[in-house]
């Protein structure tokens, strides 16, 4: 089979404006469209419009029919729901703006910690009837089957390159350092290598710190065309090229390997539509749900060998920064990450790569940022990436 | 002698029984580990699908495997979901087997009779059952003894 190289919407779309809530690692007494709502409204008013300019609504908690009546959003002509991560929902924005299904998309995410996250989060009554099926039947332990599968991939990790658990401990801390940077980040007390190695085993060989944190709050984004948005309040961030990448098989127990799932075919296709790669960005996004993730991101995508990735982080670990900065200059996961800014799905990790590229990251802005390239997802059916460039 | 499908989703309460599964489950109770397989091309696939993935037929048996393997993935959970008879004071483990009817055909259970130590990737295993909330679950024991 051929690869197709169509991307004809290339740099056609943008995204206008993004806005967060900020993240707390508690319940923070607010219903999961509150989130959505508020950071909706910020993002709308960021760029200088009003509820008529929306005509199209995309997200996946809660529905666009419930956002759309608790904004009093007057007329959609298109809505989507895809799935998470948040890549899916810029990208199938991007599609229909370019298809003309409507010219001005508001994308959400809102982060809400599910009654299953946390034992503080079950003893909310809201949110154990906000959280589905809590209350049937659940299968046994004998199973990979969701994020269980990226400590199964953890093992096989180990396994074929002989890495130590320092290796995932580094992708934690350098989270955590640059949340500190990042007044809107859930986790900004200074890690350890020792406090990592320290950390409560949740499913071995991950623990605690390897894994993201549930927070509550939200993000929102304005994607509209690169026309249009020239002509709104802020710099716009041209969409380069997107891709969701999976391949078959993909369940968690029957993916071929590390170097034969949706990570692969994001890097091979992003790679050849995007008009710029790993040696030519300002700030990378390699996802961090889990930090086994983190390390194949980044050797999928050509930083360095497999099983290298480890090395690789200590290698260009800035120790006058306390994080790491590729070749001095890229910061990995400035905004701390779904490990330490919070489990955001990569909405955090897309919202601040539009920040980079208007000159919005405060204390964390890259000296004129041009690039941002996102690589989001897992290994099984969620693999995505995104390029993202100024004008 | 099948029992109903009523009767099956009672036996597995949380399982997600499927008319794509069902099979599996029946074999379950019968104490054999069944996995599809085509009966056009001869090729195994996991978990149970309507079709199969290789040629498209629909003519697929739910076959018994003889449940010998090799450890592919280990991790061990010390926390999990409530299930009988796990406590996870000592960690629970967790492992997918390479089967040797195909490469690449996995199943995923836990281990049972050995120490977590013994329990490692490229480990030779195979089928056993125990019983959990009076339903038979397949699992595997390490062929040889670490010593």
């Amino acid at each position: 089979m051929t690869d197709s190289m169509r991307n004809t919407m290339k740099n056609h779309v943008a995204i206008a404006a993004a806005a967060t809530t900020g993240f707390v690692a508690k319940n923070s007494g607010r219903s999961q469209t509150s989130l959505a709502a508020q950071a909706a409204i910020d993002v709308i008013r960021a760029a200088g419009l009003s509820k008529n300019d929306i005509d199209g609504l995309c997200g996946s908690w809660p529905g666009t029919h419930e956002l759309q009546s608790a904004l009093g959003l007057p007329r959609l002509t298109w809505s989507g729901n895809p799935m998470i991560p948040i890549v899916d929902h810029i990208a199938t924005a991007a599609a229909a703006v370019h298809a003309g299904l409507c010219e001005t998309v508001l994308v959400y995410h809102a982060a809400y910690r599910a009654a299953w996250n946390t034992g503080s989060a079950l003893k909310d009554p809201f949110r154990r009837i906000a959280t589905p099926g809590l209350t049937e039947p659940q299968p046994g332990p004998d199973t990979m089957a969701a994020g269980v599968g990226y400590t199964g991939w953890a093992s096989r990790y180990i396994h074929e390159f002989g890495v130590k658990r320092e290796d995932f401990g580094i992708v934690a801390l350098n989270a955590r350092a640059n949340a500190a940077r990042n007044p809107h980040a859930a986790m900004r007390t200074p890690m350890t290598m020792d406090d990592y190695l320290n950390a409560r085993m949740i499913r071995e060989p991950l623990c605690l710190y390897d894994m993201d944190v549930a927070v509550d709050g939200g993000d929102a984004f304005i994607v509209t065309t690169a026309q249009r948005a020239r002509d709104l309040a802020l710099p716009p961030a041209l969409i380069n090229a997107a891709v969701l990448g999976q391949v078959a098989p993909n369940e968690e127990d029957q993916t071929v390997s590390l170097r034969a799932n949706g990570q692969q075919v994001v890097v091979d296709i992003l790679k050849a539509k995007s008009d710029f790669w790993i040696d030519d960005i300002d700030v990378y996004f390699p996802y961090d749900g889990f930090t086994p993730i983190t390390l194949n991101w980044i050797e999928n995508a050509g930083w360095c060998k497999p099983g290298e990735a480890g090395e690789f982080l200590r290698e260009h670990w800035d120790a006058d920064e306390g994080r790491v900065l590729i070749d001095g200059r890229i910061p990995v996961n400035p905004h701390g990450g779904s490990l330490s800014e919070g489990a955001t799905q990569a909405s955090g990790h897309i919202r601040e790569a539009v920040h980079q590229l208007q000159g919005l990251a405060g204390e964390r802005q890259v000296p004129n940022a041009q690039r941002a390239l996102i690589t989001a997802g897992g290994f099984f059916f969620n693999a995505q990436g995104l390029s993202l460039c100024t004008e | 002698m099948s029992i109903t499908d009523e009767a099956l989703v009672e036996r597995f309460p949380g399982q997600p029984i499927t008319h794509d599964n069902a099979e599996h489950y029946r074999g379950r109770l019968r104490r054999q580990l069944l996995m599809n397989r085509c009966a056009e091309c001869g090729r195994w696939h996991a978990p149970p699908r309507p079709v199969c993935p290789e040629c498209w037929s629909f003519d697929i048996e739910a076959t018994p495997v003889q449940g010998d393997g090799t450890i592919f993935m280990a991790i061990f959970l010390h926390q999990g979901p409530p299930a009988p008879g796990v406590d996870y004071a000592v960690p629970y483990p967790v492992v997918t087997v390479e089967l040797d009817e195909q490469p690449g055909l996995r199943f995923t259970s836990t281990v049972v009779g050995a120490d977590n130590d013994a329990i490692r990737i490229g480990k030779r295993v195979r089928l056993g059952w125990i019983d959990r909330a009076g339903a038979p679950v397949p699992v595997f024991e390490l062929t040889e003894v670490a010593l």
